[in-house]
C-alpha cells in the first residue's frame, strides 16, 4: 500500500472546510432570529441580527486569509485546489446571506410596532424564510457529503421560495388604497426579496458540490436561459 | 555514418528538402484524454517496453509527444521516467543489458530500426542531465564541440547564436576564453543548453535540469524552455510537480507497479494529458493523489 503523506496539509484543508461551512449554520441562526423578528415585529432581535452580522463577517476573513495561506503555502491542486475554489464561493454566498438578514433586520423598525399587518403576506414570507432556512441546510449537507444529487435539488426547492416571492408581490399590488398599508406592503417586499436572494444564495452553494465533485462549473438555472442551462454529470 | 542512415534521419526530420512527413494519422488513438487534437507529433511511442537484463523498467507505454510544445513526465522514483527519456535518444544503448520492445517512431520512423546511426539520433535528439556537465574547457569550446566534431560550417556566429538562445550572451560574451567551470551552476546548465542547441536539434531532452539549481537559476531556465519550445520540442522529467504545472503543455504520470511475488517492479503510464487537465481535474484517481501529494 502506498504511504500516506502530507497529513497535516489534509488536516489544515479538512478543518478550514469545517470552519468553512460552519458558517452556514451561524446564518441559519441569524435568520431564525430575523424570521422572529419580523413575525413579532421584535427591533431589539433585529438590531441583533445587525450586530451579530459581525461574527460572519470575521469568519468570512478569516476563512479568506486561511485560504489565502493555504494556496501560498501548500500549492494546492486537483480537487484540493477546486475543493480551495469552491470554498471561496461559498463563503462569499455566505457572508451575503448574513447580509441579507441585516438587510431584512434593518427594514423591520419601518414597519413601526402598531404596522397594518396583512396575515396572508405574513404567512407567505415565514414560508419563504422556513424554506430558505431548509435550503441553507440542505447546501451544507449536499457540500459535506459531496452529494451532487441533493444540490441539484435546491433548484426545486428554491422554485417554491419564487412562487411564494410572486404571491407576496400580488397581494403587494392588490393590498388597497390605504397609504399606512402600502408602504408596510412595500417593505415587506424588499424582506421577500432579501430571503428570495438567501435562496439563491444556497442554490450557488449547490453548484460548487458539483464543480467540486465534477470539475465542471455550470449554472444549474441561468437567469438568462431558463430552462436552458445544461447540468454536470456526477 | 552510413549514407543510407543518413538519408532516413535526412527523412525523418523532413529537412535538407527532404518531403514533410504528416504523421497526423500516426498520432491518432496514441494520446489520451483531452490532448488537442490535430497537433503533430514528434514522438509516437507504441506498447513500448525497456528492460534492464530482461527485466521491464518501463511498461507498455503508448504516447504521442508533439511538436513545439514541453512534455513533463512525472512520478515517483523508480517509475521509469529517466528510462523511457533516455529511450527518446538511445541512449540506453549505452547499457548492455538494456532491450527497446515495442515502438518508438520519431517522425513516423523507427527510431531503433536496424539502418538508424545513434549518433545521428543523438544530434538530432539532444539531452541535458540533472547535474552541470560542461567540459573541462573555455566556454566558447563547449558551445563549439559539437559543430567542429560535425563539421559545421560557420562555427563563431553558431556559438553565439546558441549562447543568445540559452540567454547567456550577456553574462559571458566578454569572457568566451574563460574555463566553463568557473560559472555558477544555473550559468552551466544553460551553457549544458547552449552546446545542446548548438549542433540545431530538433528536440531537446531534460532530465531533472533544475534539481541542482537554485530557485533563481531554475526560473531562468523555465523561462528558457518556454522560448525555446517555440522551435524545438521538449521533453522534461520533473519532481517538481509544480515545475510541471508551470512549464509544461502536457504532462505524463507514471507509477511504479509491484510484483511481491517475482521481486518485480517496473514502470506503467498511468495518465497522459493536457496540464493543465492534469493539475485541476485528472481522470485517475492515482494521479489525483499523487499530484495533491496524498501518497508518495
Amino acid at each position: 500500500m502506498p504511504e500516506q503523506t502530507r497529513l497535516h496539509y489534509q488536516e489544515e484543508l479538512g478543518l478550514l472546510e469545517e470552519r468553512a461551512l460552519e458558517g452556514m449554520d451561524m446564518v441559519v441562526q441569524s435568520l431564525d432570529r430575523t424570521l422572529e423578528a419580523v413575525e413579532h415585529q421584535d427591533i431589539e432581535l433585529s438590531q441583533l441580527v445587525v450586530a451579530d452580522d459581525d461574527r460572519i463577517d470575521g469568519r468570512y476573513l478569516e476563512v479568506h486569509q486561511e485560504i489565502l495561506t493555504l494556496l501560498a503555502t501548500q500549492a494546492p491542486v486537483a480537487t484540493d485546489l477546486r475543493l480551495i475554489s469552491a470554498l471561496l464561493h461559498v463563503m462569499h454566498s455566505i457572508e451575503r446571506m448574513g447580509d441579507q438578514c441585516v438587510n431584512i433586520s434593518k427594514v423591520i423598525p419601518l414597519t413601526g410596532h402598531d404596522a397594518p399587518v396583512h396575515a396572508d403576506m405574513v404567512e407567505r414570507i415565514l414560508r419563504m424564510g422556513k424554506q430558505a432556512r431548509a435550503m441553507i441546510s440542505q447546501a451544507k449537507k449536499a457540500f459535506e457529503g459531496r452529494d451532487v444529487e441533493l444540490a441539484r435539488d435546491l433548484v426545486r426547492q428554491d422554485d417554491l421560495i419564487d412562487t411564494l416571492n410572486k404571491e407576496c408581490f400580488q397581494i403587494a399590488v392588490q393590498v388597497g388604497e390605504d397609504v399606512d398599508t402600502r408602504e408596510w406592503a412595500m417593505t415587506m417586499m424588499l424582506v421577500a426579496r432579501a430571503l428570495e436572494r438567501i435562496g439563491d444564495n444556497a442554490v450557488d452553494i449547490g453548484e460548487q458540490v458539483a464543480f467540486v465533485v465534477t470539475g465542471l462549473f455550470r449554472e444549474f438555472e441561468d437567469a438568462s436561459h431558463p430552462g436552458g442551462a445544461p447540468l454536470p454529470s456526477p | 555514418m552510413a549514407d543510407q542512415a543518413r538519408r532516413a534521419a535526412e527523412t525523418a526530420t523532413g529537412r535538407k528538402g527532404a518531403p514533410e512527413i504528416d504523421v497526423s494519422s500516426v498520432a491518432e488513438g496514441v494520446t489520451h484524454g483531452h490532448a488537442r487534437q490535430g497537433a503533430k507529433t514528434v514522438f509516437d511511442l507504441e506498447s513500448l517496453t525497456v528492460s534492464y537484463a530482461g527485466k521491464p523498467a518501463v511498461k507498455d507505454v503508448s504516447m504521442g509527444i508533439h511538436e513545439n510544445e514541453i512534455t513533463a513526465l512525472i512520478g515517483p522514483s523508480g517509475c521509469g521516467k529517466s528510462t523511457l527519456i533516455r529511450c527518446l535518444n538511445r541512449m540506453n544503448d549505452l547499457i548492455p543489458s538494456a532491450s527497446v520492445e515495442g515502438k518508438c517512431l520519431y517522425h513516423g520512423h523507427d527510431l531503433y530500426g536496424p539502418s538508424v546511426d545513434p549518433v545521428e539520433v543523438r544530434k538530432r535528439i539532444g539531452m541535458v542531465f540533472q547535474k552541470p556537465n560542461p567540459f573541462p574547457k573555455s566556454i566558447f569550446d563547449n558551445v563549439a564541440f559539437g559543430p567542429r566534431v560535425l563539421g559545421l560550417p560557420d562555427v563563431k556566429e553558431r556559438v553565439e547564436r546558441a549562447l543568445r538562445s540559452a540567454a547567456l550572451w550577456d553574462e559571458v560574451k566578454d569572457r568566451l576564453d574563460e574555463n566553463a567551470y568557473g560559472m555558477s551552476g544555473g550559468q552551466q546548465q544553460r551553457l549544458c543548453i547552449a552546446r545542446c542547441i548548438a549542433v540545431d536539434p530538433d528536440v531537446i531532452l531534460m532530465d531533472e535540469p533544475c534539481s541542482a539549481l537554485d530557485p533563481i537559476s531554475t526560473g531562468r531556465i523555465e523561462d528558457l524552455m518556454l522560448e525555446l519550445k517555440e522551435q524545438y520540442s521538449i521533453v522534461i522529467v520533473t519532481h517538481n510537480m509544480q515545475q510541471a504545472a508551470r512549464v509544461s503543455n502536457r504532462t505524463a504520470f507514471l507509477i511504479v507497479q509491484l510484483d511481491s511475488e517475482e521481486d518485480n517492479r517496473w514502470g506503467q503510464l498511468v495518465e497522459y494529458d493536457e496540464t493543465d487537465k492534469i493539475f485541476t481535474n485528472p481522470s485517475d484517481r492515482r494521479t489525483e493523489d499523487y499530484v495533491t501529494g496524498k501518497v508518495g
